[in-house]
C-alpha cells in the first residue's frame, strides 16, 4: 500500500515540474497539474477502498504506515510518516475531489488570466500540503504541512497582487493565521517536553496519564493554533477578506479544506482535549460564539462572496461545537458534507460573478430564467446550507444537535438551532436577491461546460451523502443513527422558519429590494453587525493601532537619541580627524610642497643663464678663462 | 733693423684681440666665424714665430701651422654649411635671434 506516500507527492511534483518553467510555458502546461491531482484522486479512492469497511479496530491500528527519519537530535530522531486510518481515507477523498472539481473549474474560470499556470501551481502545492496535513503521523509533519498551507493561502489571496485590497487582505490573512500558529508551536514544544515525542501514538496513548494542567494547555495551545486557521472567533477576521482571491481558491482553501485543518487537528489530539476536559468545554464555546457571529453577520453583507465566507466561519463553528460535545465522529461528518456544499456553492458564486461582473448582490437578481444549471446546482448547495432534507447539511447538522441534546448541552443546542435559524435566513437573502426579482443587467449567460460539469458532481454528492451517514459512522468505528424524528422535526421546523422569514424579508413582490426597512427596524443591531460586530475595529484600535503607535515612538527615539549618539560619535571625530587634517596639510604637505616650490625656485633662476645665445656662453667662457688666469697669476 | 720676436707676438695678440672681440659681438653668424678665423690665424702666427725664434733648426711650429690651416679649412666649410642650413630653417644668421636652445 505504499502507494499511499504517493497521494501528497504527486500534486507537490506538479509543482515542482510547474516552478521553474517560464510564465507561457507555465500557462500551457496546467493539465500537469490536473493530471496529477486526478492521479491522486484515484489513488485516493484505492486507498478508501482499502480501508473499507473501517470500523473502531482500524481507527485504533492504521492501516498503513510508514515513517522515514528526517532528523537526529542528540539521542532523539524525529520522523515524518504517513498513517492511513479511516479519518485520514475519507479526507483524502474529500479534499483530492474538491481539488480536482475546483481544478478542472478553474480551466474555465481562470482561462483569461495571464498568470494561470502560477496559479496552479500554488493549488497544487496546497493540495500537496493538506494531503500530506491529513496523512500525517506526527504532530510536526501536521504544523509543517499545515505552516505550507498558510504560504499558499496567502499567495492566492495576494493573488491579484497589482491591486490593493487583495494584497492587504493577503498580509492580513498571514498574519492573523500566524497568531494562531505561535500557539501551536509552543503547545508542540509542551508536547515534546511532556512525551518526547510528536508521534501521534505517543502522545496521544499517554494523553490520558498527563498532569491534567499540561493536558489542558496543550490542549488550548492546539485550540488556538487551531482557531487560527478554522477562523474561529476572535481570529475569524482574515476569512472574509480573503475573498479578494480568485473564487475557485475560494471554494477549494477558504471553504472546503484549509479551514477545515483546524477542525483536523483537534479530531486528531481528541484525547489529549478529552483528558484535559475544561479544554472541551471551551472549544464548545468558541464554537457556539462562532457559528451564532457567523450567520449574524452573513445576514447584512453585500458581497455574494461575503455572505458564503461568513457562512463558513459559521458552519466552522458548527464543527468546533461537534468537537466540543466530545463527538469528533460528528465534527468530521459536518466537515465532509460541508466541504462538499460549500465548494459547490462557492464555484457557482463564480458562476454569477462572471455573469454579473460585480459582487454586490444589491446589483443582481432575476438570474434563475437565464442560468439554469447554476440555479439548481445552487439550490441544492443553498438547502445544504440551510439544512433542510434530504441534502447533506440535514444530516451533519442533525447529528451535530442530536450529540448536544444526548449529552445535556441544552442550552447550546439551543444557540445552534438559533445560528441553524440565521442561516436559513441569510441562504433565503441571498437566494431571493440573486436568483428572483427582476432582471438587473443584460447579457447574461450560463458558464461553459467544462465549469458546470463540476458543480453537477459535487450537488449530485451534496443531495446523495446524506443517506451514507450511517456507513460513514460505522467507517470510523462510530454509531451516527439515522435521524431522530423529534430533533430532526425541530431543526427541520427551524430552517423552514429561517427561510420563511427570508422570504417575507426578500422574496415578496411586494418588498422594495433595499436594505433601508431592516434598517429603519433594527437600526441598531444592524448598525453593529455591518460594522463586522467591531472586531476588525477593535483590533485596529487594540492591536494595529498601539502596535503603530509604539513602533513609530521607538522610531522618534531612534531619531532623537540613538542617531544623535551616533551622529554625535562621527561629528566627534570629524573634529579630531580636521585637526589631524591641518597638520597633514600645513606640515607634511607643506614640506613636500616647499621642497618642490624650492626646487622650481631655483630652476628658474638657473634657467635665466641658459640664454640660448651662443655669444653669451663666449663671454661666460671668456670671463671665466680671465678669472682663472688671474688666479694662476696671483697664486704663482 | 731685425723684427724680433716680440713684434710678431704683439701683431699675433692684436690680431687675436680682433678675433675674440668680434667673435663675442658680431651679430651676424658670417662675421663671428670670420672672427674664429682671425683667432685661429694669431694663434698659427705665434706658433711660426716661436718656432723660427726658439728653435730654429726644428720645424715643428711650422708643421702645426699647416695642420690648423686645413683644420681651419675643413672648420669653415663645415661652419659655413652649418649657417646655410641654419638660414634654411629661420630666415635668418643673426645671432641673437637663434635662442631656441634658451633652458
Amino acid at each position: 500500500m505504499s502507494y499511499v506516500t504517493a497521494i501528497p507527492l504527486l500534486p507537490a511534483a506538479a509543482f515542482l515540474l510547474l516552478l521553474p518553467l517560464s510564465r507561457k510555458a507555465r500557462n500551457s502546461a496546467i493539465w500537469v497539474a490536473v493530471v496529477a491531482i486526478a492521479m491522486a484522486f484515484v489513488l485516493s479512492v484505492m486507498a478508501f477502498a482499502a480501508v473499507w469497511p473501517g470500523g473502531a479496530d482500524l481507527a485504533k491500528e492504521p492501516a498503513y504506515h510508514a515513517s522515514f527519519p528526517i532528523a537526529v537530535v542528540g539521542d532523539s530522531t524525529i520522523d515524518i510518516g504517513v498513517m492511513l486510518d479511516p479519518f485520514s481515507a475519507a479526507m483524502l477523498v474529500v479534499v483530492t475531489l474538491v481539488a480536482l472539481c475546483v481544478q478542472l473549474y478553474s480551466i474555465g474560470y481562470m482561462h483569461r488570466d495571464g498568470r494561470i499556470g502560477w496559479y496552479y501551481a500554488v493549488l497544487s502545492l496546497f493540495t500537496a500540503a493538506m494531503l500530506a496535513l491529513v496523512l500525517a503521523d506526527n504532530f510536526l509533519m501536521l504544523y509543517l504541512a499545515w505552516e505550507i498551507m498558510g504560504l499558499c493561502s496567502y499567495l492566492l489571496i495576494g493573488y491579484w497582487h497589482e491591486q490593493e485590497a487583495p494584497r492587504r487582505a493577503s498580509i492580513k490573512a498571514f498574519l492573523t493565521t500566524r497568531v494562531g500558529d505561535v500557539g501551536f508551536a509552543i503547545g508542540l514544544f509542551l508536547m515534546y517536553v511532556t512525551v518526547g515525542s510528536f508521534e501521534f501514538d505517543a502522545v496521544l496513548g499517554s494523553a490520558a496519564d498527563w498532569a491534567p494542567g499540561v493536558a489542558t494547555a496543550v490542549a488550548l495551545l492546539l485550540l488556538f493554533g487551531a482557531m487560527g486557521k478554522s477562523a474561529q472567533v476572535p481570529l475569524h477576521v482574515w476569512l472574509p477578506d480573503a475573498m479578494a482571491g480568485p473564487t475557485p481558491a475560494s471554494a477549494l482553501i477558504h471553504a472546503a479544506t484549509m479551514v477545515a485543518a483546524g477542525v483536523y487537528l483537534i479530531v486528531r489530539a481528541m484525547p489529549i482535549f478529552e483528558a484535559s476536559g475544561i479544554a472541551l468545554h471551551v472549544v464548545l464555546g468558541v464554537g457556539l460564539v462562532t457559528a451564532l457571529v457567523g450567520a449574524l453577520l452573513a445576514a447584512v453583507q453585500h458581497d455574494i462572496k461575503k455572505v458564503l465566507a461568513y457562512s463558513t466561519i459559521s458552519q466552522l463553528g458548527y464543527m468546533f461545537i461537534a468537537l466540543g460535545a466530545g463527538s469528533a465522529v460528528a465534527g468530521m461528518y459536518h466537515l465532509i458534507t460541508h466541504a462538499f456544499f460549500k465548494s459547490l456553492l462557492f464555484l457557482g458564486a463564480g458562476v454569477i460573478i462572471h455573469a454579473y461582473h460585480t459582487q454586490d448582490m444589491r446589483q443582481m437578481g432575476g438570474l434563475a430564467r437565464f442560468l439554469p444549471v447554476t440555479t439548481a446546482t445552487f439550490a441544492v448547495g443553498s438547502l445544504a446550507l440551510a439544512g433542510i432534507f434530504p441534502f447533506s447539511g440535514f444530516w451533519s447538522k442533525d447529528e451535530i444537535v442530536l450529540v448536544l441534546v444526548k449529552d445535556g448541552y441544552y442550552i447550546a443546542a439551543a444557540i445552534a438551532l438559533l445560528a441553524a435559524f440565521m442561516t436559513a435566513f441569510y441562504v433565503a437573502r441571498l437566494w431571493f436577491r440573486v436568483f428572483t426579482g427582476p432582471r438587473q443587467t443584460e447579457g447574461l449567460h450560463e458558464a461553459h461546460r467544462s465549469m458546470l460539469a463540476p458543480m453537477v458532481l459535487l450537488a449530485l454528492i451534496t443531495a446523495g451523502i446524506g443517506f451514507g451517514g450511517p456507513a460513514l459512522g460505522d467507517f470510523f468505528g462510530y454509531k451516527i443513527p439515522w435521524p431522530d424524528p423529534a430533533i430532526a422535526g425541530v431543526s427541520s421546523g427551524v430552517a423552514v422558519a429561517g427561510l420563511l422569514l427570508g422570504w417575507w424579508a426578500y422574496g415578496r413582490r411586494s418588498v422594495v429590494l433595499n436594505t433601508r426597512t431592516l434598517k429603519m427596524r433594527a437600526g441598531f443591531i444592524y448598525g453593529m453587525l455591518s460594522q463586522k460586530l467591531y472586531f476588525d475595529l477593535a483590533y485596529e484600535y487594540l492591536a494595529i493601532r498601539p502596535f503603530v503607535k509604539a513602533a513609530s515612538g521607538l522610531a522618534a527615539f531612534d531619531l532623537a537619541r540613538v542617531d544623535k549618539i551616533v551622529t554625535g560619535a562621527g561629528s566627534a571625530w570629524s573634529r579630531i580627524a580636521g585637526i589631524s587634517e591641518l597638520f597633514d596639510r600645513h606640515v607634511v604637505d607643506g614640506g613636500v610642497n616647499g621642497m618642490a616650490r624650492g626646487a622650481w625656485v631655483l630652476g628658474r633662476k638657473a634657467r635665466s643663464i641658459q640664454s640660448g645665445r651662443i655669444q653669451s656662453y663666449q663671454r661666460f667662457a671668456l670671463a671665466s678663462l680671465i678669472l682663472l688666469l688671474m688666479l694662476v697669476v696671483m697664486k704663482g | 733693423m731685425t723684427i724680433g720676436l716680440e713684434a710678431f707676438l704683439g701683431l699675433s695678440a692684436v690680431l687675436f684681440a680682433l678675433g675674440l672681440y668680434g667673435a663675442v659681438s658680431k651679430r651676424s653668424a658670417v662675421m663671428v666665424l670670420m672672427s674664429l678665423e682671425l683667432m685661429a690665424v694669431a694663434i698659427s702666427l705665434n706658433m711660426v714665430a716661436f718656432s723660427r725664434f726658439v728653435t730654429p733648426e726644428k720645424m715643428t711650429g711650422q708643421f702645426f701651422a699647416i695642420f690648423s690651416m686645413v683644420v681651419s679649412a675643413a672648420e669653415i666649410g663645415l661652419g659655413l654649411a652649418l649657417v646655410v642650413a641654419i638660414y634654411r630653417r629661420a630666415r635668418s644668421i643673426e645671432l641673437p635671434s637663434l635662442e631656441r636652445l634658451k633652458g
